[in-house]
C-alpha cells in the first residue's frame, strides 16, 4: 500500500478527532462535566457512542483475521461479544445505573460500605483496563508497520498522545461526542470496502475459487471446552468492563439506560455482519493471508489484493482510517474510566488530579505494549474478558441481586478470581502458546465459577457483616424513578 | 490540594427521592421492594436461559441434521448464515421481550407502592 494515503487517513482521523474533542471543551466546565457529561447525553448519541467505545482493535481487525484462520469456530467471538451485551441488559444496566455511583468503585463502596472492597475494587478495575488498552496499541503498531513501513512504536505512541490530548482537554462530554462520531466512521470504513468487494465479485461472476471449508493454516479446531469457556468469558466478561459501565451513568434514569442498551444490540449486530463477510471473503478468495502471519491485518490487506488500483488504494486508505477510529475510541474510553477510578482514590478528585490520572492511565500500558509480543488481537481480548468475568462480574451480579453479600466475601471472591485467572494467564504466557494445554489457556470455565463460590460462600460465613445500608441501597438500586413531571 | 466530593447537584428532585427511600423503609414498603426484585430476576434468568437455549441449539442442528450445514443460499454456506448473521436477531429479540416485560413490573410495583 502507498504509505502517503495511509499516512494520510490516519491524520484526518487523529485531527478530526482532536478538534470534536475542542468543540466538547466548550461545554464542559464543572467536575461532575468532565466525569459523565452531566447525565444529559441522550439515548441514540449515548448508544453511538457505547457502540464505538465498545467495538475496539479486537473487534474490527481482531475478528476478520480469527474468522480467516477458523472459519466456522471463530463465528463465536462476534456472537460472544453482542451476547455479552444482552447480559449486561438483563442484570446490570438499570441498577447500575439507579444506584448512583460514578465508577465501579463507588457502586462496590455504596453497596457494601466498606472503604476496603473499595480499594480492591479500583486495584481491579485499573489492572482491567491496563490489560486492555495494550492489545489496542498493539493493533495500532500492527497497523502502523503494516500499511506505511514506520517502525511499529509510531503506532502506539500516535494513539496515546491524541488520547492524552483529547481527555485532558475535555473529559467525558467531549469523549461522547468522539465516540459516536467513531461508531459511524468503523461502520462506514468496514461497510464500504466489503460491500464494494461483495459486489464486485458478484458482478465479475468469479467462479469459486475454494470452498471456505477449507483450513488456511491447518491448525487443528477449538475443542468443545475452549468454545464454552469462551462464551462464559465474553457473555460474562462484557458487564464487569469499566469503560462500558461508565456509559449507564450518563442515561438519565434506569429506564433510558435500558433503551440504550437495546439500541447498542442494534449497533453492534449490524457491524458485526461486516467482519464476518469479510473473514468469509477472506477465506474464500485469499486465503494465502493466513499463511504469511498475517491474519489481523486482513481487513487492512484485502482491498487492495481483490480491488487495487486507485479504487483500492481508497477503500484501504478508508479501513485505515476506521482502524485508527477502533484504536483511539477504545483507548480513550478506558482512560477516562481508568482516570476517573485513580483521580479519585489516587490524586483527589479535582480536575487537575484527573488529568494527571489520564495521563498516567495511558503511559503505563504504552511501556507494556512495548515489553510484550502481540499474539492474535481476538484471542488476547478474549482473556482480558475471562479476567473481567472472574473478578468485577461475580461482585457487581452478586451486589446487585443478592442481599448477603458481606464486604469478606466481595474481597475473597475478587482476590480468587484475581489470583486463579491472572495465574493461568501468566503461566500460558511463559510457556508459550504451543505447550499450554486447553483449560489453562483459556480459564473462564473454571475461574468464574471458582470466584462466585468463594464470594458466596465467604459471605454466608460472615453474615454478621451484612452492611446497615443494605435493604436502603437495595431499594435504590431496584425500584423505579418517578416520572420528571410529578418530581416538581 | 482540596478533595472535592464529585456529586449530582442537590436539588428538589434528590430530596424527593430520599424521603421515598425512607418511607420504603417500612415493613410493607420492605415488602413491595422483595417482591419486584424477585420479579425482576426471574425475569431476566427466564430470559437469559432462553437466550442460551436457543444459541446451543444452533450449532446441535447443524451437526445432526445431515448436509444443512455444506447447504448453501446464494453460494453463502448455510452454517455462516446462521451463526454469523441469523444469531444477531435472536438477541434483539430476548432485550426487546426483556425491556417490554421489566418494564411492566416497574408499573405494576409502582401502582402498589403509590397506594399507600
Amino acid at each position: 500500500m502507498n504509505p502517503g494515503v495511509a499516512i494520510t487517513a490516519l491524520a484526518v482521523v487523529s485531527v478530526a478527532t482532536a478538534v470534536i474533542g475542542f468543540y466538547g471543551l466548550r461545554i464542559s466546565r464543572t467536575t461532575g462535566d468532565f466525569y459523565v457529561a452531566s447525565r444529559t447525553v441522550r439515548p441514540w448519541w449515548n448508544a453511538s457512542a457505547i457502540g464505538g467505545e465498545y467495538l475496539s482493535a479486537a473487534s474490527f481487525l481482531g475478528v476478520a483475521g480469527l474468522i480467516l484462520l477458523s472459519g466456522t469456530d471463530a463465528l463465536w467471538f462476534p456472537v460472544g461479544y453482542t451476547a455479552g451485551y444482552l447480559m449486561l441488559l438483563l442484570f446490570v444496566a438499570a441498577p447500575l445505573r439507579r444506584s448512583g455511583a460514578y465508577t465501579i468503585p463507588d457502586f462496590t463502596e455504596a453497596r457494601l460500605d466498606s472503604r476496603a472492597v473499595r480499594k480492591v475494587t479500583s486495584l481491579v478495575v485499573v489492572l482491567v483496563g491496563w490489560l486492555y488498552i495494550v492489545p489496542q496499541l498493539q493493533g495500532a503498531a500492527l497497523t502502523i508497520r503494516i500499511t506505511t513501513g514506520l517502525p511499529s512504536w509510531v503506532g502506539s505512541v500516535a494513539v496515546v498522545v491524541v488520547v492524552c490530548l483529547t481527555v485532558v482537554a475535555g473529559g467525558m462530554r467531549s469523549i461522547t461526542f468522539v465516540q459516536a462520531f467513531q461508531y459511524w466512521l468503523k461502520l462506514t470504513a468496514l461497510a464500504v470496502p466489503v460491500l464494494f468487494i461483495v459486489f464486485m465479485l458478484a458482478g465479475s461472476g468469479t467462479p469459486e475459487l475454494s470452498p471456505p471449508a477449507v483450513n488456511p493454516t491447518g491448525a487443528p479446531p477449538a475443542g468443545l471446552y475452549q468454545g464454552v469457556s469462551l462464551m462464559v468469558a465474553l457473555l460474562f466478561g462484557t458487564l464487569g468492563l469499566p469503560h462500558v459501565l461508565v456509559r449507564f451513568y450518563t442515561n438519565p434514569d434506569g429506564q433510558s439506560a435500558r433503551r440504550t442498551t437495546l439500541i447498542v444490540l442494534g449497533l453492534l449486530s449490524v457491524f458485526y455482519l461486516f467482519p464476518t463477510a469479510c473473514g468469509l471473503v477472506a477465506r474464500m478468495f485469499a486465503p494465502d493471508l493466513a499463511r504469511s502471519g498475517q491474519a489481523d491485518a486482513v481487513v487492512l490487506l484485502l482491498p487492495g489484493k481483490l480491488v487495487g488500483g486507485t479504487a483500492g488504494e481508497l477503500l484501504s486508505a478508508l479501513v485505515v482510517a476506521g482502524a485508527f477510529a477502533a484504536f483511539l475510541s477504545t483507548t480513550s474510553g478506558l482512560v477516562v474510566s481508568l482516570a476517573g477510578v485513580i483521580s479519585q482514590d489516587v490524586l483527589g478528585a479535582g480536575v487537575n488530579g484527573f488529568r494527571l490520572a489520564a495521563v498516567v492511565s495511558a503511559v503505563v500500558p504504552l511501556g507494556f505494549a512495548f515489553l510484550t509480543d502481540s499474539f492474535t488481537l481476538a484471542g488476547s481480548v478474549g482473556l482480558v474478558f475471562a479476567f473481567t468475568a472472574s473478578t468485577v462480574c461475580p461482585v457487581l451480579l452478586l451486589g446487585i441481586w443478592w442481599r448477603g453479600l458481606t464486604d469478606a466475601g466481595a474481597i475473597a471472591g475478587m482476590v480468587t478470581g484475581g489470583l486463579l485467572c491472572g495465574g493461568a494467564m501468566i503461566t500460558s504466557a511463559v510457556a508459550g502458546a504451543g505447550n499450554t494445554p486447553g483449560w489453562l489457556a483459556q480459564p473462564a470455565a473454571w475461574s468464574v465459577p471458582a470466584a462466585f463460590a468463594v464470594m458466596v460462600v465467604v459471605s454466608l460465613a460472615t453474615a454478621g457483616r451484612v452492611p446497615q445500608t443494605m435493604a436502603r441501597v437495595m431499594t435504590r438500586l431496584h425500584t423505579p424513578e418517578r416520572p420528571l413531571a410529578t418530581e416538581r | 490540594m482540596t478533595r472535592v466530593r464529585v456529586t449530582a447537584p442537590a436539588t428538589a428532585a434528590r430530596a424527593t427521592q430520599e424521603s421515598r427511600e425512607a418511607a420504603l423503609e417500612s415493613d410493607v414498603g420492605q415488602v413491595f421492594v422483595r417482591s419486584l426484585i424477585r420479579s425482576q430476576l426471574r425475569l431476566a434468568l427466564v430470559v437469559a436461559f432462553g437466550f442460551l437455549l436457543i444459541l446451543a441449539a444452533f450449532p446441535l442442528l447443524l451437526a445432526t441434521v445431515p448436509g444443512l450445514a455444506e447447504a448453501r443460499i446464494a453460494g453463502i454456506p448455510f452454517a455462516w448464515l446462521l451463526l454469523g448473521a441469523g444469531i444477531y436477531p435472536v438477541i434483539g429479540l430476548s432485550a426487546w421481550l426483556y425491556i417490554r416485560t421489566a418494564a411492566r413490573n416497574e408499573a405494576r410495583y409502582r401502582d402498589l407502592a403509590g397506594d399507600q
